[in-house]
């Protein structure tokens, strides 16, 4: 089985990085059999990476309403339904780009997509550091990634 | 398929406040606020753009050197226009003048760009109001409504060649998506032979694939006698502005490189300038209600938010460059220019095309550019060369200009001796059109919203006329939930929601 650990978010933008980071950590570390790849993007250049591969799990920073920072949810495609089509950054999010996928390639699409979503604090100042609430979420986020890909 | 919902049923709203929050399908959240009057008129409409705090502090006191890399971090939509102005900055900053071969290298890569931001607007952005209709239901306005109307056979060929783009800007430079290859005076790889030969066969495509996107605008866009309305209805989606964007000496669009031209209302030129002189030219406004500032015309001054020969909003982009050039230097996109301009004169226009509406169809033209010219740069065998670094000396202060597909994108920084950044500024595309995105809003609020009547439909044509801009607010911020698509919030007077209206 092929699985690709994607972190996705902007590593200069606080807790927007932090799907870089672990990428990073990860990819230090080494998880044999997994590739792990950084997205700075999330938009239709999702589909340029996630093709091929039979599992892909994505970290990505979230901004729930009264969501705690630090917190982390696990997710599936079926709990954007209602924010395909919305607004992005980059043209269409994660969960168009995935649905446009499964419309078009169907048979390259990965057959599971798993997101590990964590609470953001700071999606405003310009910085490379996580706010220490997120920082201190990195290790249980490392855990789950490594259960998902066991 | 059916045809195109144009229209839809307006329901009366006693409230003086309609939000549209967050903007559907702008790149970068943000949102639409419009006060009514006692009549139910617009009273005024302001777009509200995201923060992004401490840009400025964060490369204070880096090396020049990295700019490139950090600046283009800023952006997750257009980071190659970024890499580009800056690589071009650093050029000026270290007074290096690149080699032939970098050049054709940093535009080639560029054309990779364009190609690649042009199909994600045009199909995935622009296309829902056009193959479904402004008033067809917003959980079927998008781009898998899109593909559902025109078949996953053109859906395929779409997310194609966009990724050609982007396999293009991999190629060249070392990333597709945050490149990392300008260096002032160069490149920092060449390019294998094989490589060339991979690009020259896309870019072959990509020609291809502009023809046809050319001719579906024709025959959705051109050949509607409803969109053509929209599209002529001068009371919502037309201002008569300044307009600026790189042009060669020959006056045709360039994106890479060049002077920066201006032209009035009549088409004629008021201004040519270098780079290094942007800050004769443009002075910045300030608004209490955004963070975001308005550039306008410093010879011509700032009067609110109005155009007409004496207030100094101008426009970039697609429409800005289109009205500012004398055509362009590859045939396809030349003989769509002429078409363009024989429309519009025989629709009675003279002088540039005022229409916002047409931005979209200036982009169309500039994706069968790019995808030319970058066949012209990936078929001339001596991009190979290993020529690719020139000298450079010590640091100073530079500006380097290139034109983002969303419009003119300035950087320009200072340097110590040490080659440590002691000042940047930078005037990025949208904030180039923020000051006519925002009038563009008020007046197709005006002219579409009348007696308190609103609509999912007339909210969303009043999401068109800024669209078309291809705004790009965040160059940052991505959270995971993109939100409601479109939720329109009637307040009370004293701001408590009284209801809120979900088009999904």
């Amino acid at each position: 089985m092929k699985i690709l650990i994607l972190g996705v978010g902007n590593p200069v933008l606080s807790d927007d990085g932090v799907g870089i980071h672990v990428a990073r950590i990860l990819r230090e570390k080494g998880l044999p059999g997994v590739d792990v790849e950084e997205l700075p993007a999330s938009g239709l250049e999702l589909l340029d990476v996630v093709l091929g591969y039979d599992k892909v799990v994505i970290v990505d920073a979230i901004k729930t309403d009264g969501g705690v920072p630090g917190e982390y949810y696990i997710l599936d495609e079926k709990d954007f339904e209602k924010s395909v089509h919305g607004a992005s950054p980059h043209g269409i999010n994660i969960a168009t780009a995935l649905a446009l996928g499964r419309k078009i390639v169907p048979d390259r699409m990965p057959k599971e997509v798993v997101f590990i979503a964590v609470e953001a604090e700071d999606l405003v100042n310009v910085s490379e550091k996580l706010t220490e609430k997120v920082l201190a979420a990195i290790p249980g986020v490392l855990e789950r990634v490594a259960k998902e890909v066991a | 398929m059916a045809g195109p919902i144009i229209n839809d049923t307006p329901i009366k709203t006693k409230e003086k406040k309609i939000t549209i929050d967050p903007i559907t399908r702008l790149e970068g959240h943000g949102k639409i606020e419009i006060f009514l009057n006692d009549q139910g008129n617009v009273e005024n409409a302001y777009l509200q753009v995201p923060e992004l705090r401490g840009f400025e502090r964060f490369c204070i006191g880096r090396h020049v050197m990295e700019l490139p890399v950090l600046t283009n971090r800023l952006c997750g939509v257009c980071p190659a226009a970024h890499h580009i102005a800056s690589t071009k900055a650093l050029d000026a900053v270290f007074d290096a003048k690149p080699t032939a071969t970098a050049l054709k290298l940093r535009e080639l890569f560029y054309m990779g760009q364009y190609t690649h931001s042009h199909i994600a607007h045009f199909y995935a952005l622009a296309a829902p109001d056009f193959v479904l209709g402004p008033s067809a239901p917003a959980n079927k306005r998008n781009v898998l409504g899109v593909v559902d109307a025109v078949g996953v056979p053109i859906g395929a060929e779409v997310i194609k060649h966009r990724s050609y783009g982007q396999k293009v800007q991999e190629i060249i430079g070392g990333r597709a998506t945050h490149p990392v290859f300008g260096l002032p005076g160069g490149v920092s790889k060449q390019i294998s032979e094989e490589e060339r030969a991979q690009i020259e066969e896309m870019a072959k495509s990509c020609v291809e694939f502009g023809k046809f996107t050319i001719k579906l605008f024709h025959d959705v866009v051109l050949a509607n006698k409803d969109y053509m309305n929209l599209v002529l209805n001068q009371d919502a989606y037309y201002l008569n502005s300044y307009y600026m964007g790189m042009v060669d000496k020959d006056n045709k669009t360039n994106f890479y490189d060049g002077d920066i031209r201006v032209v009035d209302q009549t088409g004629k030129e008021v201004l040519k300038f270098k780079p290094s002189q942007y800050l004769d030219v443009i002075a910045e406004h300030v608004e209490p209600w955004t963070y975001m500032k308005m550039p306008f015309l410093k010879k011509v001054g700032w009067k609110g938010f109005v155009t007409g020969p004496d207030s100094g909003i101008y426009r970039v982009g697609p429409l800005g460059r289109i009205n500012v050039c004398s055509g362009y230097t590859t045939p396809l996109a030349q003989k769509e220019y002429e078409f363009l301009a024989k429309t519009v004169t025989d629709l009675g226009v003279k002088g540039p095309v005022n229409h916002t509406l047409a931005y979209h169809w200036a982009r169309v033209i500039e994706l069968q550019y790019a995808a030319e010219r970058m066949l012209q740069l990936a078929s001339d065998k001596s991009i190979t060369s290993d020529d690719v670094r020139g000298p450079f000396g010590q640091p100073k202060e530079g500006v380097g200009i290139c034109e983002a597909p969303r419009g003119t994108l300035i950087h320009h920084y200072a340097s110590d001796k040490d080659g440590l950044c002691t000042k940047i500024n930078m005037i990025v595309a949208t904030t180039n059109n923020y000051a006519a995105i925002n009038t563009s809003v008020i007046q197709a609020a005006k002219a579409l919203i009348k007696n308190g009547e609103v609509s999912p439909g007339l909210l969303n044509k009043v999401e068109m006329a800024f669209r078309c801009y291809d705004p790009c607010n965040s160059c940052g911020t991505h959270a995971l939930n993109g939100g409601p698509a479109l939720e329109i919030t009637v307040k009370r007077r004293d701001g408590s929601v009284l209801t809120a209206q979900k088009n999904f």
